[in-house]
């Protein structure tokens, strides 16, 4: 795991004394709200229905115990107990005072975590594999270049008033786990014809009220020159995207209108006037970098004779590891997911204490780290097969072992109209109304993989158009209606889904994705996916199954 | 018939206006029925830069023997997140509470008064 170096510390330590002051001054009267939302916003507070709501940044989703501690220490002590894991892999804790802030960021800083770049035009906090450094299908570490992109985009002057808000993720595995195609900056590492490494370059993907799948503009840049390239790409969009206008002004819309082509030569053109040894990073502190993230393994055998035993004994235990544990590069371990995804809660949320039992289970039995995946669940990457039964043990008694990963339990919904001053329509209850219905984990395994994901307003923070079932809160006419979608994926052949037909009330949802399944289960054909059934038959059956009554 | 809502400063708490102070609880909330009166309400609450953020009229309409804000955001904002019904103003309990939990009639995103402002 990275630590921070004394400049990162420092920073990090003079923004929170900073923001203490300015905080001060907000109280005081010295300076208007309409002077003091920048900076707040700067530093992840929004205010929200009921609070201020804090953002914190978890780069690449990877955490501590210690850092896991000091989130549920702040939710703790400063919010209600608990927080809310977001598909950027933050954490939002949702009931946070203005006047507690400046203590919070001194806890946060602390432990070398802070809310910066959570929120206003800047590039963001990067994402990555949640499997990074534990999966046998890597080409690399991605955290190395998340890290290099963090340490490149952290307080940039250059661009940290772009045109709109800027997100990238990193991916070096065959199978995208972090939903690159719908980034700003896609990054995937590839192999090359002489065996060097170098990244295909996807940019202009996007959600929100335009969405985009991320177009190649390089096939291959070796990674040597991962910044200077940034650089470039982030040049041409600091100066052509729409400033004019907030809902033109992502790098999806630039990309759009220009063509990925041209804009592709734009950058080319951009990169080719710039000296990328002024930026890119040498050898010496990628390899600085690259070594905080080795970790060092037992010698053991490839399979555990304890784990086949407890299998064999326990059909819920069998479950819990055909769904929730996955392969890992090193013979005798498992990466071990923590599902936040129990039928009637809410998905996402996890209480201090939950967040603290966690934190021990990756000290004694993960070599201390933990991943949060976009997905809204967390992830234990490096447990002894002969420990997992332990470690499910523990998670099922604190609610954390729901055998549903990527099942239709396991839905992505943001905080919606319960929390949110953007939103529309409220996510968090269709959510649970869905999981209820499919709580029975055999129903649940036997309708197979199927990814829900729900928004309540256009914005997207829920990804509803890259579900397989996607769920977008409108409000009509004075009532929250949902409108649902088909067939969108988030993965390497990432699509948009399609509209199934009119919105639908609150109460009709759960029983029209039920009748959705069960025209799946009649159609499905060899192992087929729901979404693979959809784009075999197309929306016919699905649309005449929800509306049938309507005719 | 109309309220003035705003977020309290320091903790962020929906307050409500009651002859020039703030209340936590929608049923204490001072109801405006000319738009003057209102507007006058408003413009004082919009010089308490160091109490409230961002105040705002809202509509409210009768739901039962008690008012309800028009909007079901407004709602929300007056008891908390429906999915933690023991977080936010509504863990108090209280006929008020239950009479705005069950109110009907809501149009979400209406209840802001002069929420798109015309040049």
């Amino acid at each position: 795991m990275y630590r921070y170096d004394t400049i990162d510390k420092e920073f990090v330590a003079d923004r929170a004394a900073e923001f203490r002051e300015q905080v001060q001054r907000r109280l005081a009267g010295e300076i208007t709200e309409d002077q003091f939302k920048p900076i707040r916003l700067m530093n992840g507070l929004y205010l929200q229905l009921h609070a201020y709501m804090l953002r914190i940044a978890i780069p690449y989703g990877a955490l501590t115990s210690k850092k896991l501690r000091k989130l549920a220490y702040v939710a703790q002590t400063y919010d209600k107990g608990y927080g809310h894991f977001t598909t950027r892999t933050n954490l939002q804790l949702h009931w946070i005072k203005l006047k507690d802030a400046p203590a919070i960021l001194d806890h946060l800083a602390e432990v070398e975590m802070h809310a910066m770049q959570t929120s206003g035009n800047c590039i963001r906090n990067v994402t990555a594999d949640p499997y990074a450094g534990a999966t046998a299908d890597e080409l690399d570490d991605p955290r190395v270049w998340a890290e290099t992109v963090r340490q490149w985009s952290t307080l940039h002057p250059e661009f940290s008033f772009l045109p709109r808000k800027f997100k990238i993720a990193v991916t070096a595995a065959a199978k995208d786990r972090t939903a690159t195609k719908i980034y700003d900056i896609g990054l995937h590492l590839r192999r090359g014809r002489g065996g060097e490494l170098g990244f295909e370059v996807l940019v202009g993907g996007g959600l929100g009220r335009t969405p985009h799948i991320g177009s190649t503009i390089r096939e291959f840049l070796p990674t040597r020159h991962l910044l200077s390239y940034m650089e470039a790409i982030l040049r041409v969009y600091n100066r052509h995207g729409r400033r004019d206008n907030i809902f033109k002004a992502r790098i999806k819309i630039l990309v759009a209108s220009l063509g990925a082509e041209e804009f592709a030569r734009q950058v080319e053109e951009e990169w080719a006037k710039g000296d990328p040894a002024r930026i890119d990073l040498p050898d010496t502190e990628l390899a600085r970098i690259r070594a905080a993230f080795a970790q060092t393994y037992d010698t053991l055998p490839a399979r555990s004779e304890a784990l086949e035993a407890a299998k064999a004994a326990d059909p819920a235990f069998a479950r819990f590891v055909r769904r929730n544990v996955h392969p890992h590069k090193q013979p005798g371990y498992a990466l071990v997911d923590v599902s936040l995804k129990v039928p009637g809660q809410t998905p996402g949320d996890m209480t201090s204490e939950q967040m603290e039992l966690v934190a021990g289970l990756a000290e004694r039995y993960s070599l201390d780290e933990v991943r949060v995946t976009y997905q809204q669940n967390l992830l234990l990457p490096h447990v002894k097969l002969d420990d997992v039964e332990t470690v499910w043990r523990e998670l099922d008694a604190a609610g954390l072992a729901t055998p549903n990963i990527d099942l239709i339990t396991d839905i992505i919904a943001c905080p919606g109209l319960d929390y949110c001053a953007l939103a529309n329509a409220r996510a968090i209850p269709i959510a649970q109304h869905i999981a209820e219905r499919f709580a029975e984990p055999e129903r649940a395994e036997a309708v197979g993989e199927l990814n829900i994901k729900i928004s309540g307003c256009i914005n997207a923070c829920g990804h509803h158009h890259v579900g397989h079932i996607g769920i977008l809160g409108v409000d009509k006419k004075g009532e929250e209606f949902y409108q649902l979608t088909l067939g969108g994926t988030a993965d390497d052949n990432a699509a948009l889904g399609s509209m199934l037909g009119p919105a639908l009330p609150a109460a009709k949802v759960a029983e029209a994705v039920e009748q959705m399944v069960e025209v799946y289960l009649r159609e499905r054909q060899d192992g087929e996916r729901f979404v693979d059934t959809f784009r075999r038959t197309g929306v016919a059956p699905f649309k005449e199954a929800v509306y049938a009554d309507a005719h | 018939m109309r309220a003035l809502t705003a977020n309290r400063l320091d903790d962020g708490e929906a307050v409500f206006w009651k002859g020039g102070r703030w209340v936590e609880r929608f049923v204490e909330a001072q109801l405006f029925e000319g738009s003057e009166d209102a507007e006058n309400a408003e413009a004082a609450a919009k010089s308490q830069q160091t109490v409230v953020v961002d105040p705002y009229l809202i509509d409210v309409i009768p739901a039962g023997d008690v008012w309800a804000p028009l909007s079901y955001r407004e709602r929300v904002r007056c008891l908390g997140p429906t999915n933690h019904p023991m977080h936010g103003k509504q863990a108090e309990g209280g006929h008020d509470i239950d009479a705005l939990v069950h109110a009907e009639g809501a149009a979400r995103s209406t209840g802001r008064v002069n929420l798109i402002k015309r040049k």
